[in-house]
């Protein structure tokens, strides 16, 4: 019997410097990552590269040096096509983070995702013939070009699989929300700015929210707040205190007041003196009924946490999304992500659907207009329904 | 419902800063901490406390003020807060941090023994005895470990001991079933001698010690340190494969991983060998015939890793992280301080303190090991027999 042949990828980056997400995928990809108990070679081959952007640090043409397999290809097409004709490649991941990209005055940033994979999607129209796509985070800065995106992928009928790391990550304690659980609010914490974070920490939510009782069916409107408008509503009791203290209590990274140490925990004082720049909270609807908030907050905590009041549970369901100790690890939370892209390419199945990231796109993208718009912003085309599976597809033993 | 009474607690320590053992664990029956996600507040005043030194940096006076609690020149006064009898429901003995000499074997004398002893005099003259929770090993010598479990066996009270790693989170969440059976186990540390290899010896014991009959001891101990280390692993004295076991589940970075952001594959590329500074392994042999080694890999990786092959047909290997994390908060200490807690609350150790007893042991041969040229030591006194508990009791432990 003949081997099945190894798959060939292309990866697509925005860049290829140390840290970057096209470095840290792809180097998995490439060489290999600790999984289980053992360090895994991924059954794939990454065969070429197209790189957007070269920074001083870019390290691509070292990784082009390095494997004898690996061409970078000045355009998306060749990379797709090795040089010939039609596509070459059995597996494509695009990875558009990091890079010197403009800012709109909404302040998304604009990473060329959608127009990396319209380039992806005409070659596969031009030959006839597709394969799986892995999209890195969230689909597009741009809500039409996102349906866009997921319309082409179900017209074409491709494999595609995308978002953030948080909700395929470890978690502490491991463990997921009930399947079919009747849930009545579910709050996230995290860190970072809007549009380039938000996405990780609505992700982690949405990947709890959608297994609830009845699967998603949708948000109707998102309310977004920051400043002192979001301490005002937290007086206002406008979520669930024991699932802001929830949240909080999962953080491995709490901060106390001064520097004193003193493991404390914050009183309502003590908050807005913590949260080092303005924050964020993001109200959502869901039309079921759902209620949702997801919260910036850097400098209160450094992690993801997420916590659900469900109706037969006296106490609620939370826990850490589990990224890393610190600065000074190995962000290993791009592991799970690499066991799945593996499992797109070579199964070609994606662990979770599409819409998941499609939803929580629109999360973000409904969050950061609700801010510049300074109102509620009704939001009748995230009018999203999908179910998962019972089987959970984060990092557990 | 009444509100329950409130308890009263000693804390007795050698030193008292931000830093401090007395800090992250005292402060919790001061703050409250963390516990499975909401903020608890044991039923616990610290009522009474001793410092041994109280240099500079102590802050245990302004907590005093701050918090309500005297502090008393002796341990005896600690304990009967200025009266005349025993007046706490439990002592918190930390013995770790302040200034204390060193002996020939690298261990710090710190006084351990010798608070608990005092504790035990106030107990026998008062007729009446609380339980004891003691910060990591009961003390440098195996000889005095032992005298304090047998004080308190014979007065009859519960004694907690050791290291925050065996109930801190676990990644995975692993915990070995009970009566399985290991073929080989290995644990991967850092830091330094006897601060940081009591806490990966213990580590590695609270996963041994489930292993088919339970503990029965050790029969000889030997570390060797430098290129003596990789030459025993080529040997097979050690195991390369539960090496790779373990450092799979490493978040570490060093090597190449600093220099260009690569994942390394340390067990097969090579790279480990020049990046440990100085390696040591510590090798433990049961009396019942398993193998354990502990590689101290100073360099290479900064966190506490553990691996196991396991019997049967397949001779699966498992392996987790003992997950560290870090400040603000340190929630390692908030869950051994939960257990510390809970023994307050029942009456009951929830673990054995003969792992502990057994650990601090198996330290003390070892670092005899070390000072007298690396040669195999024979310790029929650390026949230490023991069964683990039944139930998990690390950070985030699956209960259903």
């Amino acid at each position: 019997m003949m081997a099945a042949r190894r798959p060939r990828v292309a990866a697509l980056v925005t860049e290829y410097r140390k840290y970057s997400h096209g470095q840290n995928i792809v180097d998995r990809l490439m060489g290999g990552y600790g999984w289980g108990s053992r360090w895994h070679q991924p059954e794939l081959d990454v065969v070429s590269l197209y790189v957007d952007q070269f920074p001083e640090s870019d390290l691509s043409r070292e990784r082009e040096t390095r494997h004898d397999d690996l061409r970078i290809y000045p355009t998306i097409a060749e990379a797709l096509t090795l040089g010939g004709n039609e596509l070459d490649v059995d597996g494509v991941v695009l990875i558009a983070e990091h890079g010197v990209y403009p800012k709109n005055e909404q302040g998304q940033t604009l990473y060329p995702r959608y127009e990396f994979f319209r380039q992806t999607v005409d070659v596969f129209r031009a030959s006839g013939r597709s394969v799986p796509v892995f999209c890195d985070k969230h689909l597009s800065w741009n809500w039409e070009w996102a349906q866009e995106m997921v319309a082409i992928s179900h017209e074409l009928d491709f494999p595609f699989m995308a978002g953030s790391s948080v909700p395929i990550s470890r978690r502490v304690p491991s463990v997921d929300l009930p399947w079919g659980a009747e849930t009545e609010e579910i709050v996230g914490v995290g860190v970072g700015g809007i549009d380039s974070y938000d996405i990780h920490t609505l992700e982690g939510m949405q990947s709890l929210a959608e297994r609830r009782e009845g699967g998603e069916t949708g948000v109707v409107a998102v309310h977004a707040m920051r400043g002192d408008a979001v301490w005002q509503a937290l007086d206002d009791g406008a979520w669930d205190a024991a699932l802001f203290e929830a949240c909080l209590c999962r953080s491995f990274s709490l901060k106390p007041l001064d520097e004193s140490h003193r493991h404390t925990y914050p009183t309502r004082e003590e908050l807005p003196q913590l949260v080092g720049s303005p924050p964020v909270a993001y109200r959502i609807e869901y039309a079921d009924g759902l209620k949702g908030t997801m919260f910036l907050m850097e400098g209160l905590v450094r992690d993801i946490t997420v916590a659900a009041r469900l109706a037969d549970r006296e106490d609620p369901l939370s826990l850490l999304f589990y990224l890393g100790a610190g600065h000074q690890m190995q962000p290993n939370f791009f592991n799970p992500m690499c066991h799945h892209i593996e499992n797109l390419i070579v199964h070609g199945k994606p662990p979770f659907p599409i819409e998941r990231t499609l939803l929580t796109t629109g999360l973000s993208i409904a969050g950061v207009t609700s801010l510049w718009q300074g109102e509620k912003f009704e939001t009748p085309h995230l009018d999203i329904n999908y179910q998962v599976d019972e089987s959970s597809t984060f990092r557990r033993a | 419902m009444a509100t329950p009474q409130r308890q009263k607690l000693a804390i007795i320590t050698t030193f008292w800063d931000w830093r401090s053992h007395a800090n992250h664990m005292g402060e919790r029956f001061l703050c409250g901490y963390p516990r499975d996600g909401r903020w608890h507040r044991p039923a616990f005043d610290v009522a009474g406390v001793f410092v041994d030194q109280s240099p500079g940096q102590d802050v245990s006076r302004q907590r005093a003020e701050e918090c309500g609690f005297t502090i008393y020149s002796t341990i005896a006064e600690a304990l009967r807060l200025g009266t005349d009898a025993l007046a706490v429901d439990g002592v918190l003995l930390i013995g770790e941090h302040g200034d204390y000499p060193a002996n020939d074997k690298g261990q710090k004398l710190y006084p351990r023994y010798e608070f608990f002893s005092q504790i035990v005099d106030v107990f026998r003259q008062d007729g009446r005895s609380v339980p004891v929770f003691n910060d990591k090993h009961l003390s440098y010598s195996f000889d005095k470990a032992e005298q304090m479990v047998a004080a308190a066996r014979e007065l009859d009270f519960p004694l907690l001991a050791g290291s925050s790693l065996p109930v801190t989170f676990r990644l995975p969440p692993l915990e070995l079933s009970l009566g399985c059976h290991i073929e080989e186990a290995l644990m991967i540390g850092v830091g330094g001698s006897d601060a940081m290899d009591f806490h990966a010896l213990e580590a590695m014991q609270c996963m041994v010690e489930r292993r088919q009959g339970g503990e029965t001891g050790v029969a000889a101990v030997q570390l060797i340190e430098g290129d003596a280390v990789w030459q025993a692993g080529q040997q097979g004295r050690w195991s390369r494969r539960l090496l790779e076991g373990a450092l799979a589940r490493s978040d570490s970075r060093s090597g190449i991983a600093l220099s260009d952001g690569r994942p390394q594959n340390l067990a097969h590329s090579g790279e480990l060998e020049e990046l440990v500074e100085k390696p040591a392994a510590y090798f433990i042999d049961y009396e019942d015939g398993l193998q354990a080694t502990l590689l101290m890999l100073n360099g290479a990786v900064q966190d506490s890793t553990f691996a196991a092959r396991l019997g049967g047909a397949e001779g699966e290997v498992v392996s987790l992280q003992f997950l560290l994390p870090g400040a603000p908060n340190v929630t390692y200490s908030a869950c051994l301080m939960q257990k510390a807690e809970e023994m307050f609350v029942t009456g009951r150790a929830p673990y054995p303190v003969e792992r502990t007893l057994l650990t601090s042991g198996m330290l003390e041969r070892c670092l005899e090991s070390k000072v007298d040229g690396h040669r195999r030591v024979a310790t029929p006194e650390l026949r230490v027999s023991y069964q683990a508990p039944a139930a998990s009791h690390f950070g985030g432990a699956p209960t259903d």
